[in-house]
């Protein structure tokens, strides 16, 4: 029982952190239907971000999450303006969007490599390494922060997306885009505004995952899969349905790791975007697609 | 008769394509139902979008109030009072019936004066009050194409545009469409309607236009269109219509 309990904690708190790394994911999809493989190697630039202003200045990545998240806001905005305002009209545009961001995805991961080398790196404030006990129970604190930071993150990003004029407009946009444009809303700001927001929880997920999980440029392969199974489970663009996946197989995942080995594990995302795909293909929140 | 909006001459057509309208012209009155009827193809929804400014005008004039529309984007003209309602309804499937309403009301500064009149929309259409808060993907075609079309009451438009607000709708509901059109009216508003079904269409409008191929065939008090021999050459005979 105590070990369920353990193990049960071990994916919650993973899966904090994976759901805010897919929500940016998620709502630039939503928004902009740009399939953004960019967007993992942009996590690891964050967590660069984290670990230099930890490593050069000892601030904390939880403060450093701030930097981390406006200077990733910039450099979507970039992006934004150089590859995707253009190209927004064309017909293919979801196709074209994935070649565009795979190649981003290796341009970042090259510089990063550059500058930084291909080394293993993990910030490491003090609690990175420490837990709390609860009997035989231990919550490790960096996975426990992550994952409340997270909480805290994505509870802000859905009361803004519910309550402010800029979120109805954002709304608005992912369901019905001409709708939108109709009753006055700028789509392409919107789709600037979104694609920044985006990014840049790209970059909070990167100071946060800093800490929790060893990375190097190149570990965004690793992750794209992942977080494109969390996306898919939870219905491309449902901010809440890649929420729910991401915690759904983060626990699970946390079972296979324990119980049938911990090489494993990363296999249930592999498998749950098998299923899905199969058998419910818009996802768990997702609309069904249209028959035409 | 008061000169109020003036289409005059319009080409346009979608993209590079060919043009879809090919001098139509139309003349619009204060505060009455214009019906604009016309076999497939004929042009009648490309000619909302212009007048919205969804499409480019290629050649012609749309004229609003004495100011010309031409190159005017879609929140332009909506500003100037122009408010559309495209076939799709265009409505926020995931967004519950009073921020679909709060939607229709973008682009008022005041939030207060927002929410104002959407109590007032909810009380000449009780049964908006009733799901206010229920996703509006989840209504019936006619409840949605209620919200669709009290949407645009939120502006104070002086022009409404709804093409074809009966698609795909049971007859009875229609009716009560019809009724919304003439109570839209009532209030001074001047509607424009798209109806594939012409006698339908022409019985609760004042004025009717004639399309067929991109052109105006001609237009008229609806009465005298209703009953005009051309229309049952147009729709039952070939196109020997000059």
């Amino acid at each position: 029982m105590e070990q369920i309990i353990q193990v049960t904690i071990l994916g919650i708190g993973l899966g904090g952190v994976f759901a805010l790394m897919g929500s940016g994911l998620s709502l630039v999809f939503g928004v902009m239907r740009i399939v953004n493989l960019a967007h993992p190697s942009l996590i690891i630039a964050g967590a660069f971000t984290a670990y230099w202003g930890f490593r050069l200045w000892g601030i904390d990545p939880l403060v450093m999450l701030s930097v981390a998240t406006l200077l990733l806001a910039a450099i979507g905005v970039l992006l934004y303006k150089i590859f995707f305002e253009r190209n927004a009209k064309s017909a293919t545009y979801s196709e074209m969007t994935v070649l565009l961001t795979f190649a981003i995805a290796m341009i970042v991961e090259g510089a990063l490599g550059a500058m930084f080398s291909n080394t293993q790196r993990v910030t490491s404030p003090s609690y990175a390494t420490d837990a709390f006990f609860l009997g035989d129970i231990f919550i490790p604190k960096g996975q426990l922060y992550a994952g409340m930071v997270s909480m805290l993150i994505i509870g802000l990003l859905a009361a803004f997306l519910k309550y402010s004029r800029l979120g109805y407009a954002i709304r608005a946009t992912t369901q019905n885009r001409d709708a939108a444009a109709l009753l006055g809303v700028n789509v392409n700001m919107v789709g600037l505004m979104s694609f920044a927001i985006g990014i840049g929880l790209a970059g909070a997920a990167g100071a946060l995952t800093s800490f929790v999980f060893s990375f190097f440029p190149a570990k965004h392969w690793e992750w794209i899969a992942v977080l494109m199974s969390l996306v898919v489970m939870g219905g491309m663009g449902s901010i809440m349905g890649t929420v729910v996946a991401s915690f759904a197989l983060s626990i699970v995942a946390a079972f296979v790791g324990a119980y049938v080995g911990s090489t494993w594990s990363t296999m249930t995302f592999f498998l749950a975007l098998f299923l899905v795909l199969l058998f419910r293909p818009q996802g768990l929140f997702g609309e069904k697609p249209e028959l035409l | 008769m008061t000169e109020f909006l003036k289409v005059e001459g319009i080409t346009a057509g979608y993209g590079d394509g060919p043009a879809i309208l090919d001098g139509a012209h139309m003349t619009v009155q204060q505060g009455k139902v214009h019906c604009i009827i016309g076999p497939n193809g004929a042009g009648k929804s490309t000619l909302m979008k212009v007048i919205a400014g969804m499409l480019p005008v290629r050649k012609g004039e749309v004229i609003f109030k004495g100011e010309n529309l031409k190159g005017l984007r879609p929140d332009q003209t909506l500003r100037r009072g122009i408010a559309f309602v495209p076939q799709e309804r265009a409505l926020f499937p995931k967004m519950t019936v009073r921020e679909n309403l709060r939607m229709g009301g973008y682009i008022l500064n005041n939030d207060r004066e927002r929410d104002r009149r959407i109590d007032e929309i909810f009380d000449r259409f009780p049964i908006l009050r009733e799901r206010a808060d229920q996703h509006a993907g989840t209504m019936s075609g006619g409840q949605q194409q209620t919200l669709a079309m009290a949407r645009t009451l939120i502006l104070r438009p002086e022009i409404v545009m709804f093409d074809e607000p009966s698609l795909g709708l049971a007859p009875m509901i229609v009716r009560e469409m019809f009724a919304i059109v003439r109570m839209i009216a009532e209030q001074g508003v001047t509607v424009l309607l798209v109806e594939q079904n012409a006698v339908m269409g022409l019985k609760h409008a004042d004025w009717g236009v004639v399309l067929d191929l991109g052109r105006t065939l001609f237009e008229g008090p609806a009465q005298e269109v209703l009953h005009d021999p051309r229309i049952q050459e147009l729709y039952l005979g070939g196109r020997k219509v000059a």
